[in-house]
């Protein structure tokens, strides 16, 4: 081995650039004077034989040249090879040196490996919603639109207000911002097959779509104008469903379809990849045609997905679009009441901010853990001063050494990458495990290219950064200094444990922001689910009837089936009481206009905003627990019924003194709306789940009377209580199948709509805990090192200090007081950072101030209390040092 | 046509690639330097071979870099310094295949240039 390198140190020398080309002149010189010297034993004269050696060397120049060209070429190629050879050497010795030290291999390589692993889990998680929305061509001039109401939406609940068939008409045909607008809508069908109806989701688009989305049907052929005109329900399957329930059948066209009651032709079978924009990661069932131009009255709401030109932008976009709405007369309307939004598709992405946060999170994991390693190669780089400075005494080039240390480091960042991807694979798989149900789209989500890519650059960074940081550490020393005893070096090994500490401290201070920001997210979750709702969701069943077209096409069947339902429901033991509804926890009824107390101005004209409506039946508040604090509920119930019941929010922002009954309200739209009068106010609940504000105003009015919708289906919703534990949920099933057997039933404990309201928080504070407690580790980790590194470097010191009759209190106190001194001075910095950062998860927070003092509490106290633990045992191996051992060494 | 028996023996020129062999073989035997390979030929072929003694200097370049050829500086019978050639492990295996090949290439050109005609077999279609 050392031959070897003496050998390659002695050719390396020679080998620079005038070397060889003097090596090729004089190879020419010993040839021409040989062969002369032949020539002349021969019997030629001296000079004839010189000029003969030259001519049969070949014209000397040009041969010259050639000859320079190739020795050129292979020196070139033989340093390559050297260099492989070398890179082959350094890494064989890395991965032995590696070997040797077991113990400190491997705490590096699971540090990295936490750190690259939970960055590159989190980044495939959210790339895989953020970057990546639709997968349409020119993906980056797709644009969603829809109409928003002139008032802002406080609700904090996004509404997308769906544009009509009128409006969308001229859109498509006067917008000049767009290559194609494209509205879609889904459906959910039942499906008559042999045996049971099945559930499938119908989704509905024009001809043009699929051209738009770059695909084209598999099978058959697209809609044309032809099957709108003729109405003769031309269906195409999805592809998932034509291979799973028809075996792929390539002679699928023509035969017919049963869905909710109606028959319809299929044509062909779309792709599995054609996508619309509300359901993109799972594929549509059955695709319907849409008929806009057929569709006089503007109804059927349309959510609309479009494609720019280039170089248009969404604000131009929207100007146009906003005027041409003001130019369609639609009937009965004095004005234009909505605004039009045109956004990009990232606004789709649920949790956005919150996925944008965990990302912050992680990278704080990664600094953490980038930290931790820093510390690790300082450590070994400290041990290994003899080792670097007998190679350097012993020739090695300080080049060499450093390229040895950087090969080292690149060996330890690979092999951290493979664990951090291994790591980060299991991580993905774990979040896709936990997440709420309203990021059901996170199930597509896999580690992918960009992920292994970033995976790679953060090791091969680290791996450089390291490696330099060891090597030029090593490099500012002379070997002399590190061949003399350690007690000479003792201002090198001071700077080496500043060093060290700001490492821990920063780690620290990293790890007191997480810890803070997961404090408050914990108690804003705890706040959420002890929330006052306002009413009592446990024991609160909803139960939804799908009553099919076909047979319940008019007022009477439907009315008389919810009479039926009704009595069956509250006929079962256990239920204590049932209310029909149009609305139920969970979802969100609003009407669109302007409020106006009477006696009050109206509002402006083409004033619109949100306001809650809820068609209720009088029982509704029994049955929701729902206090009655004034007045009494609605008796008249009838189409002529006018009146209302607020909320106590309502009734308080208006007439603070109370006596609300008896006043009369209305909701302005169009210039219109009949008057309502108050007979009551009831309590404020959050239907919607605890995040919402319950004392935003919220109206009740009576149900109207069972009409069939417009729509194909009328859907039956009814609430019931149950006896806490009776069992007898089943019987809710049963009783709405005893009356049709071939009605579609659902039914959800309220408690559970509930808590997935709250998904989101307890989704992003789960895994802003899991990386705080990574980062706390990682970074007691590190003071752990420093801490048993500074007993060690002192054993000496606190072997005299012992001899001397300090006891061992007072050692351990010192050790621990260091310890403590360093997770004070981190959480110091911690925690004004996250006075700062704390701003970025506020919106996430319930009920919680971002700067709430219990939360800064907790978290410093936690991290002082992760700073003792981890210097337990470097203070126990400093009280059991032994004064005579620790005095007599060295 | 009337053979010319004009010089003692004609010079061939070398076939390109044959070079390499034949350096490869003159080195079998033991390091030489540049020259000491140009006389080992020329007494080998009878001096029957037409090449420019630069060419023998980048065939043995060639073959330096290809790693079947090692070089080292090394000194004269009469004391001059000169770059001595000796044939790696890759080198010599390298020989022994292709003065194979060439055998086999040149005894099957030697068949097919003297086969009558009807030796050949038709080919079948």
């Amino acid at each position: 081995m050392i031959r070897g390198d003496i050998r390659r140190a002695f050719r390396l020398a020679l080998r620079r650039r005038d070397r060889w080309e003097q090596e090729v002149e004089d190879e020419i010189k010993l040839h021409l004077a040989l062969r002369a010297e032949a020539l002349a034993a021969a019997g030629a004269s001296a000079d004839h034989a010189y000029a003969e050696a030259v001519r049969r060397f070949g014209s000397l120049d040009e041969s010259r040249t050639r000859l320079l060209d190739a020795a050129r070429h292979r020196e070139r190629h033989m340093q390559r090879t050297e260099w492989l050879a070398d890179a082959r050497q350094d890494l064989s010795f890395a991965l032995r040196t590696l070997g040797r030290r077991k113990a400190w291999t491997s705490i590096t390589i699971l540090t990295l490996a936490l750190g690259i692993g939970a960055t590159t889990a989190v980044f495939s998680a959210v790339s895989s919603l953020l970057l990546h929305p639709l997968p349409y061509p020119n993906a980056g001039r797709i644009v969603l639109v829809d109409k928003q109401t002139t008032r802002a939406n406080n609700t904090g609940i996004d509404v997308s207000i769906s544009v009509g068939s009128k409006e969308l008409l001229a859109w498509r045909e006067q917008a000049h911002s767009f290559e194609a607008l494209e509205p879609y809508a889904t459906s959910t069908m039942s499906l008559e097959t042999a045996g049971e109806p099945t559930e499938i989701t119908a989704a509905l688009v024009t001809p043009t779509f699929a051209a738009f989305a770059g695909q084209q049907p598999l099978v058959g052929r697209n809609f044309t104008p032809a099957d709108l005109r003729a109405h003769d329900h031309a269906a195409l399957l999805g592809e998932s469903l034509w291979r799973t329930s028809y075996g792929a059948d390539p002679a699928i066209v023509g035969k017919s379809l049963h869905l909710d009651d109606s028959i319809y032709t299929i044509i062909g079978v779309m792709p599995a990849s054609l996508r619309i924009p509300s359901i993109v990661h799972r594929e549509a069932d059955v695709w319907l045609p849409i008929d806009l131009a057929g569709d006089t009255s503007n109804s059927g709401g349309y959510s609309v997905v479009g494609r720019l030109h280039t170089g248009v932008s969404a604000a131009r976009a929207t100007r146009e679009l906003d005027a041409l709405l003001e130019r369609v007369q639609l009937p009965g309307m004095n004005s234009n009441m909505f605004h039009t939004r045109v956004q990009t598709p990232q606004a789709l992405v649920p949790f956005r901010n919150s996925l944008i946060l965990l990302m912050g999170a992680v990278g704080l994991v990664l600094l953490v853990a980038c930290a931790n390693v820093a510390h690790l190669i300082l450590a070994l780089s400290a041990s290994r001063d003899r080792e670097m400075a007998i190679r350097a005494a012993l020739g090695a080039g300080r080049r060499r050494l450093i390229r040895q240390v950087v090969t080292e480091s690149l060996a330890l960042a690979s092999l951290g990458v493979a664990a951090g991807v291994f790591l980060g694979w299991a991580g993905l798989k774990l979040i896709v495990a936990l997440r709420p149900s309203a990021l059901s789209e996170l199930s597509a989500a896999s580690l992918d290219g960009n992920a292994l890519a970033l995976a790679v650059v953060l090791g091969a960074a680290s791996g450089i950064v390291f490696g330099l940081i060891g090597a030029f550490r090593n490099a500012r020393r002379s070997p002399n200094d590190s061949l003399k005893s350690a007690a000479t070096s003792a201002s090198h090994s001071r700077r080496h444990e500043h060093a060290r500490s700001l490492l821990v401290i920063s780690e620290m201070a990293m790890s007191a922001m997480l810890l803070v920001g997961a404090t408050l997210l914990v108690r804003s979750v705890i706040h959420l689910e002890h929330a006052d709702l306002g009413f009592d969701p446990h024991g609160l069943y909803t139960l939804k009837v799908d009553l099919p077209h076909s047979r319940y096409a008019d007022s009477t069947s439907v009315g008389v089936y919810e009479r039926q339902l009704a009595d069956r429901v509250r006929a079962i033991p256990g239920v204590r009481a049932a209310s029909a509804t149009d609305v139920i926890p969970g979802e969100w009824y609003f009407r669109i206009g302007g409020l106006q107390v009477q006696g009050d101005a109206p509002p402006p004209a083409g004033t619109t905003q949100l306001i809650h409506f809820s068609p209720v039946s009088p029982s509704y508040f029994k049955t929701m627990g729902i206090g009655l604090l004034e007045g009494r509920v609605f008796d008249d119930s009838s189409a002529a019924s006018d009146q209302v019941l607020v909320n106590a929010g309502f009734a308080r922002a208006h007439w603070p003194a109370g006596h609300a009954v008896g006043h009369r309200i209305r909701i302005v739209y169009n210039g219109n709306g009949a008057w309502m009068t108050i007979t009551g106010v009831v309590a404020n609940v959050a239907t919607m789940g605890p995040m919402t504000q319950s004392s935003d105003p919220m109206l009740y009015g009576p149900m109207p009377p069972a009409r069939p919708s417009a729509l194909v289906r009328t859907q039956t919703k009814m609430l019931a209580r149950m006896q806490a534990a009776s069992g007898s949920v089943g019987l809710l099933r049963a009783a709405a199948l005893s009356i049709d057997p071939r009605v579609r039933v659902t039914i959800d404990p309220v408690e559970r709509l509930m808590a997935e309201s709250i998904s989101e928080p307890r989704f992003v504070m789960l895994l802003l805990t899991s990386f705080t407690v990574l980062a706390l580790v990682l970074a007691s980790v590190g003071l752990y090192g420093v801490m048993s590194y500074t007993v060690a470097q002192r054993t000496r010191e606190i072997g005299i200090r012992i001899a001397l009759g300090a006891s061992g209190g007072r050692i351990a106190r010192a050790v621990v007081g260091r310890a403590v001194a360093l997770a004070f001075a981190g959480a110091a910095a911690g925690l004004i950072g996250a006075v700062w950062a704390t701003k970025l998860i506020e919106s996430s927070l319930n009920s919680v101030s971002r700067t709430d003092p219990a939360s800064f509490a907790i978290g410093a106290m936690l991290l002082i209390g992760a700073a003792v633990a981890a210097s337990v045992v470097p203070m126990r191996r400093a009280v059991s040092v032994d004064p005579v051992t620790a005095i007599r060494a060295d | 046509m009337v053979r010319s028996a004009a010089s003692p023996a004609p010079s061939l020129p070398v076939l390109k690639g044959t070079l390499d062999l034949l350096v490869l073989r003159a080195l079998s035997w033991a390091p030489m330097h540049g020259f000491e390979i140009v006389s080992w030929l020329e007494r080998a072929a009878n001096g029957s071979l037409d090449l420019d003694d630069s060419a023998l200097y980048q065939a043995v370049y060639r073959l330096e870099e290809r790693g079947l050829l090692a070089a080292e500086w090394g000194v004269t019978e009469n004391n001059r310094r000169a770059r001595y050639y000796k044939l790696t492990t890759a080198g010599r295996t390298h020989l022994r295949a292709e003065t194979r090949n060439w055998m086999q290439y040149a005894s099957t050109v030697t068949a097919i240039l003297t086969a009558g005609k009807d030796a050949v077999p038709a080919a079948g279609t």
